[in-house]
């Protein structure tokens, strides 16, 4: 297939990103309520990759005319209050299903989700060790979350080709992004950059989703949490959490080990400690979202 | 720049011998800009109605009637009297309608235009002689021309709600209704020992900057129209989360963003006019340390020239 023409079909399918089923679900239950806690809301948000970036996107729109910032679930609440926020969840998952649960043929969705939201948990924790301002943290977050979300439709797609993809480090050892590339002549980051054009995305979230694998060539200036992510990528992958189709890890770059590891704060003992939390972190969100594991 | 209150009540009309001296339509306020006299209209309470009537019998003489009406939000009080306002089913009216709507709910014009729907009226939208626009707002600036500058700004309210922030000729008049501070709403409640205390501190940081962005949308207002639904009794008691604010909220906000003229508007059509009067009495005795700060409580009828 062409390059062209593979484009075009992203092109479209981005257009309506899909929240995960488990997510939709609970966001219907959660909004159907009439007295929704708003705490059960921002939670039924932060844990879908799609549907924060949605959010993100709508609330940063023109339709609202906010200064742009990020605006984590939270304050989107506080800001624009709870029935406003409501009715944005509902316009993006109403507006189109992830259809069955076989599109995610290639990839497993619940260890896809485990897999982002793991990464997204650590770079909040590592964030908070190195003692970040509070008010940045959900950014680290986010852009955890957010960053192979352009996995998403490479694997709805193209979920044949996907599957070879994922099966290719069994015959040559490569990352992911490098078969993804060969194979299909695009790979996650450029197709995660596509979304993030889309939805408008931060710089802090855009730069990391597109360039979470190529941090050498990195010119921009938001390297704290492209570096960070980087890092809980590696240490999410190295550790089993999830899986999101990297069988075969690139090495970590110098330049993101030095820039976190040799601070004073931080060591990787301490993300080996995050271990635990990590995971009662996603056993919650499991319970929440009721993922079976 | 000149004022005049059309209607100052809030939630419902209530005419009654309990509201003769401060009036029972809901708001409607009438601007009027320089020379040229232009006329600018917030809200579409039952106020409207006889200020439609004022603009019949006398601007029409000369000519047609061209304005817009700035909608603070849909919620019925304030937009209940358009269809009662005369000037819409004159041909040659020009009316541009704006106002904060819903996301990816119905249109303004729908919002409305629906009042004028047989089952409510005896005359559908579509029958309206007048040429009328409307148009979706978020927080912006516009220039309206003549020198009049517009900037919005989100309250706090449960529905979309935007205060308004007109400047002329170097004066300043700023609505602020319907509001209520904005407040840490993953701090208190039933759930509240599920909230971590970082989600707990970013609600507490996220409704402090709110409520100083507000503080600066007033900065330095010639008049501020402020919500004062309830007293400080009643809103801590059983309000909170209501969307309107008290007195001494209100008051405190004009002395931090020094204000020079706080409006204490959109009553509670409980409020009698003994209430009122006493309530004015004693927030200027009580509550007031500036002495450059004037309160008024807002009557149907006043009128204030900046």
């Amino acid at each position: 297939m062409e390059y062209q023409h593979r484009l075009t079909i992203l092109d479209h399918y981005i257009r309506q990103l899909p929240p995960f089923p488990a997510t939709v679900d609970k966001v219907m239950e959660i909004c159907s309520e009439t007295n929704t806690s708003p705490m059960d809301l921002t939670k039924v948000i932060s844990l879908d990759p799609v549907l924060t970036g949605k959010i993100m996107q709508l609330v940063n729109s023109a339709y609202f005319g906010l200064p742009r910032e990020i605006i984590s679930p939270v304050r989107a609440v506080i800001m624009l209050g709870m029935n406003t926020v409501k009715n944005l969840v509902l316009g993006a998952t109403v507006l189109n299903t992830f259809g069955a649960r076989q599109n995610f043929r290639a990839l497993n969705m619940d260890l896809f989700w485990e897999h982002s939201l793991g990464v997204g948990v650590i770079a909040k924790l590592i964030a908070k060790k190195r003692n970040i301002n509070n008010k940045l943290l959900e950014g680290y977050f986010i852009a955890g979350l957010l960053h192979d979300i352009g996995k998403i439709p490479l694997n709805s797609k193209f979920s044949n080709e996907y599957m070879n993809i994922i099966d290719v480090p069994e015959k040559e050892p490569q990352p992911l992004f490098i078969s993804e590339k060969k194979f299909l002549g695009i790979d996650h980051t450029h197709v995660g950059n596509l979304i993030a054009k889309k939805w408008k995305l931060g710089k802090e979230i855009s730069d990391t989703i597109t360039y979470h694998h190529a941090p050498e060539t990195y010119q921009g200036l938001q390297h704290d949490i492209l570096f960070t992510v980087i890092l809980s990528d590696y240490y999410a992958n190295n550790a089993g959490i999830g899986f999101s189709g990297n069988r075969y890890m690139e090495d970590l770059c110098p330049e993101a080990t030095h820039y976190l590891g040799d601070s004073e704060e931080l060591s990787f003992k301490d993300i080996d400690a995050f271990n635990s939390e990590v995971e009662q972190e996603i056993e919650k969100a499991q319970i929440f979202l009721k993922v079976v594991g | 720049m000149k004022l005049r209150l059309w209607g100052v009540r809030g939630s419902i009309a209530c005419p009654g011998p309990k509201t003769v001296e401060f009036g029972g339509n809901t708001p409607c306020l009438e601007l009027r800009f320089g020379e040229k006299n232009r006329l600018i209209i917030i809200d579409a309470g039952t106020g409207i109605h006889p200020l439609g009537n004022r603009l019949v019998w006398e601007d029409i003489q000369d000519g047609p009637i061209s304005t817009e009406i700035f909608i603070t939000h849909t919620h019925w009080d304030h937009i209940i009297g358009f269809p009662f306002f005369r000037p819409i089913y004159i041909p040659g009216t020009k009316l541009k309608v704006y106002g904060p709507i819903t996301f990816e709910d119905d249109s303004l014009e729908k919002v409305i235009g629906d009042l004028l729907r047989y089952r409510y009226f005896p005359v559908l939208h579509g029958e309206l002689t007048a040429n009328i626009k409307y148009f979706q707002l978020g927080e912006c600036k516009m220039d309206l021309g003549d020198g009049i500058t517009l900037k919005t700004k989100y309250l706090n309210h449960p529905l979309l709600c935007l205060g308004y922030r007109f400047e002329f000729n170097g004066k300043i008049l700023c609505t602020a209704y319907d509001t209520e501070p904005f407040r840490n709403i993953f701090s208190t409640g039933e759930n509240a020992v599920n909230i971590d205390h970082i989600t707990r501190a970013e609600g507490e940081e996220a409704a402090r900057e709110e409520n100083e962005k507000l503080l600066n949308f007033y900065r330095d207002a010639d008049i501020l129209i402020h919500d004062c639904q309830y007293t400080k009794e009643e809103y801590f008691s059983s309000k909170i989360g209501w969307g309107h604010s008290f007195f001494e909220h209100a008051i405190d906000s004009a002395l931090a963003a020094n204000v020079k003229k706080v409006v204490l508007f959109h009553h509670d059509p409980l409020r009698t006019d003994r209430e009122l009067i006493e309530l004015e009495k004693y927030c200027i005795e009580h509550m007031n340390s500036r002495s450059d700060l004037e309160i008024v409580v807002a009557k149907e009828g006043m009128e204030i020239e900046l």
